[in-house]
């Protein structure tokens, strides 16, 4: 039965129609001891003595210092030897372990799998990806090159940071050990310090690769959630059983639709050579988003959830990966992914506020001086949003580099959502230079408002795909020190999210007042809103003001954009 | 005067730019066509979350062409982003029939736009290759765009994003069709 599941869905991307049908029909109750099968599994993996240590991924393959998976990997870096030798011991041990683990054949539709993505997936990569080059994927999975970086940059870089990357690791393991703290056996320590200045740094610079799941889960309170609603994962995938065909149509269908677009290239997201299955990963995949869409009939599935879940299942097991979901959407990402998209229109605005604040000179590329007057830009976003509204909702992946991509979610997972406002100023303001310098090259071009438009947007599109390196935001953005977006605290996020708030919905009360102007043409929107200087002073007589460390004043934006205008004088 | 100038552009230069939109339901294979028209290269893409942005030089014509994320939900974000599109490409999948008539409403739903007065409009049907796919004459009669569209120009047309089938023949479709109309 199973199998002729992934038959069908192996006739390719396509096949959607089809490969919908036959799933629809391994949930009808003709499929042979669903429930029995999924409650036996589910006995078998969580033990009452050592759930923690069950549960956690063993991330072997992803271990910098692991001798021989880095082969596997093809990442073997001869400078390190001398590094890999002292953990080799550790990984033959570790090795045995994964093989202890158990055989996964026919997992049905909706019980979780057994095992978390690098954890199983280490086993098929010594067993079924053998015909495939092992040596063209990273430790995730990921392929190396892409459109945007070459092998050679890509190993160039590597040869560096996996250093980097063992260095930080003994720190960390230095770290433990003075707080008491022991590493398990599976090399993934249980618990983390409590929160420190000293912990934050740590944080900020990397945390293990192996570690990553079990560091994201307790600085997100992840089992303070878990602990909260037990069972309700397996309530919510039994319904989903129970409900075989009957199942809410839409999300169902887009979910389905995704899957399989999901990281088409990395490793665990394909299906093997020699193997027709459904990857495991992917099955998983399918049954979080179904699970958060019961869960969450405000939010459903948004497009962009499918990676925040699949990067999660890279290194934490289903049941985690769907908590730590519930979290991203509600406390980093309140109302970013709901049906009305408020929350991802409320962040942009909040972005503008502070690219206008922070990034004056590409504030004025992006916005006409009548945008930049009022307020008004809070409720009809400026063009560049459409970009940038992708990377909140994505948190990034796909947007930069994986690795870099994990460091900016160690930060996220630990720091809060600013974390991801600093992260794309930063990123606006390196596109703003390539822009600039570009702009200087072609100096007796006079380009047309469209290519300009174009140039930014190529430039906003492409520049971050090539940050392989993430020391580049880290060393340049989060650890210089004297960086003016060091002001961007948390807590000034979090005001700035209540004012732009209470600004858009000002707008939005405005707009229904004087009639549905999405439907009017462009100039008479303009006249409306820009006409009287009633309204927009009544639009806008409350003007945001960042809080700056420096003067430890509440600047007051009208007073700061007059002594700006005295200066161009 | 602006119209002079490019006019002397063109013939200094020898080539024109236009702005095409790129629309359609998810998973038609709007990025795909994209990277197929860039770089003749197939691109595993994934859903497009925002958009993506490249221009594409053929024959004397430079399009910047846009390609819009497609799930129905996130499209209130860019609805209104797309002012002074010379031609719209409307690609959908020929062999999702479960889904063609959601794709007619939202084709209507686009060209009624004001914005969108003026565009020519190409229908690509996709996936060619894939077995049960509608023809372009099928999909055509289909979207019944003989009878509601009076003044725009419009053309529905075979295609196959991995062998490049029929994007070329859109573009010059485009090309030349644009080309009639800057002559008014």
């Amino acid at each position: 039965m199973d199998n002729s599941v992934g038959t069908v869905r192996a006739n390719g991307k396509h096949s959607k129609t089809d490969g919908r049908m036959v799933y629809l029909s391994t949930k009808s109750p003709s499929v042979p001891n669903l429930n029995e099968a999924y409650h036996g599994r589910f006995g078998r993996r969580i033990s009452p003595e050592r759930p923690q240590s069950q549960l956690s991924p063993l991330s072997i393959a992803e271990d910098p210092t692991n001798a021989s998976l880095i082969d596997l990997y093809g990442d073997d870096d001869d400078d390190d030897d001398e590094n890999e030798n002292e953990n080799e011991s550790q990984s033959a041990e570790v090795v045995q372990n994964s093989h202890k683990s158990p055989e996964i054949e026919s997992t049905p539709a909706f019980s979780r799998s057994v095992s978390t993505g690098i954890q199983g997936s280490s086993e098929y990569l010594s067993r079924d990806h053998a015909t495939k080059d092992l040596s063209q994927y990273d430790r995730y999975g990921f392929k190396k090159q892409n459109a945007h970086i070459t092998q050679e940059q890509y190993h160039e870089w590597w040869e560096e940071y996996s250093r980097y990357c063992i260095r930080r690791k003994r720190k960390w393991q230095d770290l433990l050990a003075k707080s008491g703290l022991a590493i398990s056996n599976n090399d993934v320590p249980d618990r983390f310090p409590p929160r420190s200045e000293k912990l934050k740094r740590y944080v900020r610079k990397g945390i293990p690769a192996e570690w990553r799941g079990q560091a994201w889960w307790q600085f997100a309170r992840g089992q303070e959630k878990l602990n909260k609603n037990k069972g309700v994962y397996d309530k919510l995938l039994a319904g989903i059983n129970a409900r075989s065909d009957k199942v809410s149509g839409r999300d169902l269908e887009v979910i389905e639709r995704d899957l399989h677009r999901t990281f088409p290239e990395n490793i665990h997201f394909q299906k093997q050579p020699n193997n027709n299955e459904e990857p495991l990963m992917i099955q998983s995949l399918r049954r979080v988003l179904l699970a958060f869409s019961d869960y969450n009939p405000k939010i459903g599935y948004c497009q962009s959830m499918n990676f925040l879940a699949g990067l999660l299942l890279l290194f934490l097991d289903e049941e985690r990966t769907f908590w730590m979901l519930v979290i991203i959407t509600s406390r980093y990402l309140p109302g970013v992914h709901n049906i009305n998209l408020e929350g991802v229109n409320i962040d942009q605005g909040v972005l503008m506020l502070c690219v206008k604040e922070y990034l004056p000179d590409f504030w004025q590329r992006i916005v006409t001086k009548d945008q930049s007057r009022n307020n008004e830009f809070l409720y009809r976003l400026p063009p560049v949003t459409l970009c940038t509204a992708g990377w909140f909702m994505s948190c990034f992946v796909g947007v930069v580099p994986i690795e870099t991509t994990l460091r900016i979610w160690d930060c996220l997972f630990y720091e809060e959502s600013h974390v991801l406002f600093k992260t794309s100023l930063f990123i606006l303001k390196i596109c703003d230079q390539e822009v600039t310098a570009a702009r200087r090259m072609a100096r007796n071009k006079n380009l047309s408002k469209d290519d300009s438009d174009i140039e930014m947007f190529q430039a906003i599109q492409t520049v971050p795909k090539k940050l392989v390196d993430p020391q580049i935001i880290f060393e340049r953005v989060i650890f210089k020190r004297r960086n003016s977006l060091n002001d961007l605290s948390q807590d000034e996020i979090d005001r700035c999210r209540r004012y732009v708030s209470a600004q858009r919905l000002k707008f939005k009360n405005y707009a229904d007042i004087m009639g549905d102007r999405s439907t009017a043409n462009e100039n008479t929107k303009r006249d409306i809103s820009m006409g009287s200087d009633f309204v927009e002073n009544a639009l806008s007589s409350e003007v945001y003001g960042f809080r700056r460390s420096l003067t430890a004043a509440h600047w007051n934006n009208s007073i700061k954009e007059r002594v700006r205008q005295i200066r161009r004088k | 005067m602006g119209n002079s100038i490019s006019k002397v552009m063109v013939k200094m230069f020898g080539y024109r730019e236009m702005k095409i939109l790129m629309l359609g339901l998810d998973n038609a294979g709007k990025t795909t066509i994209l990277y197929k028209l860039k770089l003749n290269k197939i691109k595993t893409s994934a859903p497009t979350v925002g958009f993506n942005v490249e221009t594409v030089s053929f024959r004397n014509v430079k399009f910047n062409m846009w390609d819009v994320g497609g799930q129905d939900r996130l499209r209130p974000l860019w609805r209104h982003y797309f002012p002074a599109t010379t031609a719209l490409i409307f690609v959908l999948d020929s062999q999702d029939t479960a889904r063609l008539n959601e794709a007619k409403e939202e084709l209507y739903s686009i060209i009624s736009d004001k914005e969108m007065e003026d565009v020519v409009l190409l229908v690509l049907a996709n996936k060619q290759d894939l077995k049960g796919a509608m023809g372009p004459q099928q999909i055509s009669d289909y979207l019944e765009l003989n009878d509601h569209l009076d003044n725009q120009l419009w053309c529905v047309i075979g295609s196959n994003a991995l062998t490049g089938q029929g994007l070329v023949e859109g573009l010059s479709w485009i090309t030349n069709n644009t080309k009639a109309k800057d002559k008014k």
